[in-house]
């Protein structure tokens, strides 16, 4: 009877060590099959990213060289010479070369509180719109050269949002958000609607909004395209088109 | 010491075999075997309190993983965590058991 039993016993414990060793395994093999796939994502980005941060440096180093080349070939003739000049100043007011000088520094961040209700939540964000304003009122200060989070800002940038966070040049920027605008006087600034506005929110929401003037503010160059292309109409006319909410534009301010 | 060396051969055998589980039932596996482990542990201390009975201890076995895994099946359907109400019962007769099973072989 007692050998019965303790075959019976030994079997039962075989059978338990199997499917626990089984249940641990298919464990783990769940465990690793979800985590990687969030790191292999996460990896995937930040590839893609430092290849993009490293195309941009090598823009930005062949213009230059190409810049210089341009100069010391032109350096002969007189006009030539103008050319280059003007070639030059072109550049500058296009904003393909890096420009140093003084200016204001504008930091922009969202709440840190927690909004009261899932409607004001948007009173609590840094919105698109916050941006544009904010960079509108820095070249109406006389500002020359605006980069926001080391973006620079050309005639045909856009500051978009995309699923709540804001594009420039078509790249993603997390907050806080930091426009350096140089040439923009303080003074001018701090009399602008969107300034005054800020100070109140920073009161009622809790928004950050920081004004530093600095002496040596720096900008870089921009690297995207700058071929400009242009629409044109559609034969037989085309219809208006529909003008923007206002309200929803405000950002739910 | 027959049970220990059937523990170990099950375990070399699954090592061995790889089996594979579908990954939405592994929760269930993992609870089926909370119950398990504890049926192996009430029927060893049978076994020593000369009190075992084969056909108790296998359907014990069985039913136990059984009901375990469906407990937590049937509180996923109705978005209600169960696995807790099993961890804890069945973690709980777990200690029992071994506490038993300690003054048994030691005499504490």
């Amino acid at each position: 009877m007692l050998d019965r039993d303790s075959l019976i016993l030994t079997v039962v414990m075989a059978i338990l060590g199997f499917l626990v060793c089984t249940a641990v395994l298919a464990g783990r093999a769940e465990r690793e099959q979800a985590a990687p796939r969030q790191a292999e994502l996460v990896r995937l980005i930040d590839d893609r990213r430092s290849l993009v941060a490293d195309l941009d440096q090598a823009v930005e180093r062949l213009r230059a060289d190409v810049f210089r080349a341009r100069t010391r070939v032109n350096r002969n003739d007189v006009r030539d010479r103008e050319a280059a000049r003007v070639a030059a100043q072109l550049a500058e007011q296009a904003g393909t070369v890096p420009l140093t000088g003084r200016g204001l520094v504008v930091e922009l961040a969202p709440s840190k509180r927690q909004p009261p209700s899932q409607q004001e939540a948007g009173a609590y964000q840094i919105h698109d719109r916050d941006l544009q304003l904010v960079v509108n009122a820095l070249f109406a200060s006389g500002a020359e050269a605006v980069a926001i989070n080391d973006s620079r800002l050309v005639s045909t940038t856009p500051i978009r949002s995309a699923g709540g966070t804001i594009v420039v040049n078509f790249r993603p920027l997390s907050p806080p958000y930091k426009v350096h605008a140089i040439g923009a006087e303080r003074r001018r600034f701090e009399a602008s609607e969107i300034a005054r506005r800020f100070r109140r929110w920073t009161n009622l929401f809790g928004l950050g909004f920081e004004l530093r003037e600095e002496r040596r503010v720096e900008v870089p160059a921009y690297t995207g395209r700058v071929t400009i292309s242009s629409a044109t109409p559609a034969p037989g006319g085309a219809r208006p088109a529909p003008e923007p909410d206002p309200s929803k534009a405000a950002g739910g301010r | 010491m027959l049970a220990l060396a059937g523990l170990i051969i099950g375990a070399l055998v699954a090592l061995l075999l790889q089996p594979s589980v579908p990954a939405e039932t592994t929760r269930y596996v993992a609870m089926g075997m909370v119950a398990a482990v504890d049926a192996a542990f009430g029927g060893t201390r049978a076994y020593l309190d000369r009190t075992f009975n084969d056909r108790v201890f296998v359907l014990a076995f069985a039913s136990n993983a059984a009901v375990a895994a469906g407990l937590v099946w049937l509180g996923d359907q109705l978005a209600v965590d169960l696995t807790t109400a099993v961890v804890v019962v069945f973690g709980v007769r777990i200690f029992q058991n071994l506490a038993a099973l300690r003054r048994r072989l030691f005499g504490g």
